[in-house]
């Protein structure tokens, strides 16, 4: 059986047309982020946050009344799942166990009745935050940093700097996703925490995966054949890469999805960030990276004409 | 055929190390299974006869992290500013205290080494190190670098006191490992009572020995602080005093009813403690009479027996006062009079607790209360009438001894006599000598043992003890014990650690997740296999058997390393399976174009791989790359991800290049048809 049984695509003739595409998703899922911003989870925001399985159903609002009565006003109150499962969320610390002590029995004076097992405790410095968003961007600036220098050696830096270019697309369209996706189904539940960070390193690495990949065929096609245009070389390579593409990408997307679906509350937001990473990752490998450098080929090609001509 | 030989026991030898790295794990999930079905004496029976091999087991499997077990994380910080300020020359000077207060604000944002902070400050203002520390004839860098000793010494300290205390509690495989250069990690699988592992690691100030003030002494002080607050309270200059405000607005009906209570309470007191007056004097007598007869170097924790001190006082008082103004013990009301009189010493609720320490803070009580005493709180707590209650105790400030003194302390059964537990505690010469002075000028008199200004056995000096051993007992449970035991070990700590962020997993929430990163990682492999057969038919079923023998190596891999699996690790697991197909499918699809260009199959296999290869590397070392700097940079549960993304990768350069290569050379061999779908 084949999916793609050798396709002529002309993908990098519409490259400009993506190049819009690509830019506006951006665009508008930047406005979203600064007009609505991705939720910070506990990890960044520092507070205390529990979650909660009760016996019975039980309503947000009433909760939330308790919890303004002892003076936790303003506390954020999620469901998880269904009505027996809530997260409660402060951005008060209070030393030691003061705080969930006193959310505890909070609950055991307000619903009485109404049994409850507390799940998972998470207490967290408010520098931590920062910590934790230092070493994400150290860890994101220093992969890429490995790719550039990798690549560099292996391609011509141009196919280096369209890698890292499209790694930056890459982790610009999840952000926009994660956030427009957020503002629309707030069901989703997404916020920025460890796990959501740990996909989008995640991302960087399977786009550029598929990157090298194309890229590969690119090198080999380059040396087959030598007299032809660049960007028909390069078609003829994401061609020809086409099908193990999709697969790839399908089985890969189709293990996250069954993340996604069973995985649970804790995998949930890696399974959606990573999905979109796996669409976007494997549309820029071709209308990002590849395209970056036939219009790089291109523009040297120009200049030197320009000079041959004078 | 002798190159597939080495691949072939290359493979066998990597498989057989996987299987030998997992067996512990899977002898221990079928031991603990067996275990679970065994109930009462058998199942006594069964750990003691397969202690060994639980050991081994336990040793050797896969380590499930705390998000998959249940546990608490903690991380603590060491207050390395508290060291600076202790070891300086001069330790009240304002200038090197108003840089410390700085670098303190600094450090608590900034894992940078600290010294290093420290210098800049103090180069701001235009000073160095030699200004306030080190000898005059050291120069700056000596200095420096028996600061960077002693603050490296302080951690190593803290970190060996940490570990002391956990393994003392008995904690499971638990964690300790330091991070950055002031951090310290903690995880505790499987702890179900955090609070006491809170304490335990928070407990970090000095361990101390204060004589207690007792009888008269300590009666005038508590009269003192109730006859000012009254009089504060009369002249009703401001309401701010009254014990009733405050935390009221977290007062519940309970609450309200508990105070009124107590005020109907009050009367009882007084009849009952002269009862107890007498009880007191005809018990100190037998007391007395006991120790000159067997001579023990014996100290007794007397929580049962009732003092004469602040109580009588108390009762005393009230009774004074009581008849002609009800209202006017502001300070005695806040005492529990029920479990006070039963425990003969004042016992108060935790939200008194909270009145009474904003009382001690105002000026006008702490201007009758003498300098040379401190008042502190019980360790234990008492739990009744839905409330938590605390012995309040009177202490010499100055300790008599210090923790430093203390070489061992033990916690058994009193086998002998009471068969209730008891603790020894053993201290050098230098100690030995002191105690032996402070326990033979105060037989009779208490004599606390205090942790961090917290309050965890107040034993009676039964009478001189010389030896250097001492013996504690009347705790209530083994436990307590226990606990005690590990206080007096954990000596003197240099600089004080502070619990920066905490984390506890309830072991069901554990369970859970284990469920669903099995069961999805189960569907999403049957998926994938599934798929893989359907698209490249006898291809597809070999890299299918690539893909399990992947698993196996990846789990080996951990099992080695002794790394820990948990929720991202499980996505690791994932996502690795997710790059093992793609290998497959790079190799297959260009056997596909060699085979659609007429070549036979064995030459298109081998141009296949061949051809396939640079691409392999090159995805696969920009994965290590990744996941390497993930590794550095990440904390914790990106760790996780990171170790089996590595693991995976390196797993997969092989099954894929070397293993399917092989099988398919040697099916080939055999004559059978290879088919690529």
């Amino acid at each position: 059986m084949r999916i793609f049984e050798s396709t002529h695509i002309d993908f990098l003739g519409k490259r400009r047309i993506f190049y819009i595409v690509s830019i506006s998703v951006i665009v508008i899922g930047m406005v979203t982020l600064y007009f609505k911003g991705i939720p910070k989870g506990i990890d960044f925001q520092g507070g205390t946050e529990m979650q909660i399985r009760f016996d019975n159903d039980v309503e947000v609002h009433s909760l939330r009344s308790i919890m303004d009565n002892v003076g936790f006003t303003g506390m954020e109150i999620k469901t998880m799942g269904d009505a027996k499962n809530l997260l409660l969320r402060t951005p008060i610390q209070g030393e030691g166990q003061t705080i969930s002590d006193k959310i505890q029995s909070a609950i055991q004076n307000g619903l009485s009745g109404n049994n409850f097992k507390v799940m998972r405790i998470d207490k967290v410095g408010p520098k931590i935050g920062k910590e934790l968003t230092d070493n994400a961007l150290k860890a994101v600036i220093f992969s890429l940093l490995g790719i550039l220098i990798y690549l560099s050696f292996r391609f011509q830096f141009v196919y280096s700097f369209g890698a890292v270019v499209a790694l930056f697309h890459d982790v610009l369209i999840t952000i926009a996703a994660v956030t427009i996706a957020d503002a629309v189904i707030p069901s989703l539940q997404l916020e920025l925490n460890q796990t959501m960070l740990a996909a989008f390193l995640t991302l960087i690495g399977f786009s550029v995966n598929d990157t090298v990949i194309i890229f590969d065929r690119i090198r080999e096609n380059i040396r087959l054949f030598k007299n032809e245009d660049i960007e028909n070389v390069m078609n003829k390579s994401v061609n020809a890469t086409l099908s193990r593409t999709i697969i790839t990408s399908g089985t890969v997307f189709l293990t996250v999805l069954v993340l996604f679906i069973f995985g649970g509350e804790v995998l949930r937001g890696f399974a959606f960030t990573f999905g979109i990473g796996i669409i976007t990752g494997t549309y820029s490998s071709v209308f990002v990276a590849s395209s970056i450098v036939v219009d790089w080929k291109h523009h040297v090609l120009k200049k030197q004409n320009k000079l041959i001509r004078k | 055929m002798k190159k597939n030989l080495t691949r072939i026991i290359l493979t066998l030898v990597f498989v057989a190390v996987a299987v030998i790295y997992l067996w512990p794990t899977y002898k221990d999930y079928t031991l603990s299974k067996e275990l679970n079905q065994l109930t009462g004496n058998d199942s006594i029976e069964f750990l003691n006869k397969y202690a060994e091999k639980i050991r081994d087991a336990r040793d050797g499997r896969i380590k499930l992290g705390l998000d998959l077990k249940g546990g608490m994380y903690v991380v603590l910080d060491v207050d390395v500013v508290k060291l600076l300020e202790d070891v300086a020359k001069k330790k009240d000077d304002p200038v090197l205290l108003k840089i410390l207060e700085d670098l303190k604000s600094v450090s608590e944002s900034s894992d940078e080494n600290i010294l290093k902070l420290f210098k800049a400050k103090l180069a701001e203002k235009s000073l160095t190190l030699k200004n306030f520390y080190g000898e005059m004839t050291e120069d700056e860098s000596t200095i420096e670098k028996k600061l960077q000793d002693a603050i490296d010494n302080a951690i190593d300290r803290a970190i060996g006191v940490v570990r002391n205390r956990v393994d003392r509690y008995g904690v499971a495989e638990p964690q300790i490992q330091k991070i950055g250069s002031k951090r310290i990690i903690v995880e505790l699988p499987g702890v179900s009572n955090p609070e006491d592992v809170r304490k335990l690691l928070k407990g970090t100030a000095l361990l101390t020995f204060h004589l207690l003030k007792e009888g008269d002494a300590a009666g005038r002080i508590l009269n003192d602080i109730n006859k000012t607050l009254a009089k504060m309270r009369d002249s009703s200059t401001t309401n701010l005093i009254s014990p009733n405000l405050g935390t009221d607005t977290l007062k519940t009906k309970e609450q309200v009813k508990k105070d009124s209570l107590k005020t109907a309470g009050q009367k009882d007191v007084k009849k009952d403690t002269t009862k107890v007056k007498k009880d007191v004097k005809k018990d100190d007598k037998k007391d007395v009479k006991k120790d000159t007869k067997k001579d023990t170097t014996k100290t007794k924790k007397d929580t049962t027996k009732l003092k004469k001190d602040s109580l009588t006082t108390l009762s005393d008082t009230s009774q004074e006062s009581d008849t002609t103004k009800p209202a006017s013990n502001p300070f005695y009301e806040l005492f529990d009079p029920e479990l006070s009189q039963r425990y003969g010493e004042p016992v108060v609720s935790e939200i008194n607790k909270e009145k009474i320490e904003r009382i001690l803070n105002l000026e006008e009580i702490k201007a009758v209360v003498p300098s040379d005493v401190v008042i502190a709180w019980s360790y234990r707590t008492i739990e009744e009438k839905g409330s938590k209650f605390f012995f309040m105790y009177i202490l010499k400030k100055d300790p008599e001894l210090t923790g430093k003194v203390v070489t061992d302390a033990k916690y058994t059964m009193d086998q002998q006599s009471s068969g209730k537990p008891i603790v020894t505690m053993e201290m050098n010469s230098e100690g030995t000598a002191d105690w032996a002075r402070i326990t033979g000028a105060n037989i009779n008199k208490r004599c606390a043992i205090v942790l961090d200004g917290v309050v965890y056995s107040a034993p009676v000096i039964r009478s001189k003890i010389t030896g250097g051993n001492s013996m504690i007992e009347g705790m209530q449970n083994l436990e307590e014990a226990k606990l005690l035991a590990i206080v007096l070990q954990s000596g003197a700590l240099p600089a004080p650690l502070k619990i920066i962020e905490e984390r506890s997993i309830g072991p069901s929430l554990g369970e859970d997740s284990i469920r669903a990163g099995i069961m999805s990682s189960a569907i999403a492999l049957l998926l994938v296999a599934l798929f893989m057969v359907f698209y490249y038919q006898f291809g597809g079923s070999i890299a299918d058997l690539a893909l399990l023998i992947n698993v196996l190596f990846v789990m080996g891999i951990m099992a080695s390393f002794k790394a820990t699996l948990t929720v991202p690790g499980i996505a690791g697991l994932i996502l690795t399976l997710g790059m093992a197909v793609d290998t497959n499918v790079l190799i297959f699809e260009r056997i596909r174009e060699e085979l659609k260009t007429g070549k036979p199959i064995k030459t298109a296999l081998e141009i296949g791989y061949k051809k396939a290869f640079s691409a392999i590397i090159d995805s696969h070392l920009t994965s290590v790359i990744t996941g390497i700097i993930l590794y550095i940079y990440g904390t914790g549960q990106i760790r996780g991800f990171a170790v089996t993304l590595l693991a995976g990768v390196c797993s997969n350069l092989f099954t894929a290049i070397v293993i399917t290569h092989f099988i398919f050379d040697i099916l080939l061999e055999k004559g059978k048809k290879l088919s690529f779908g």
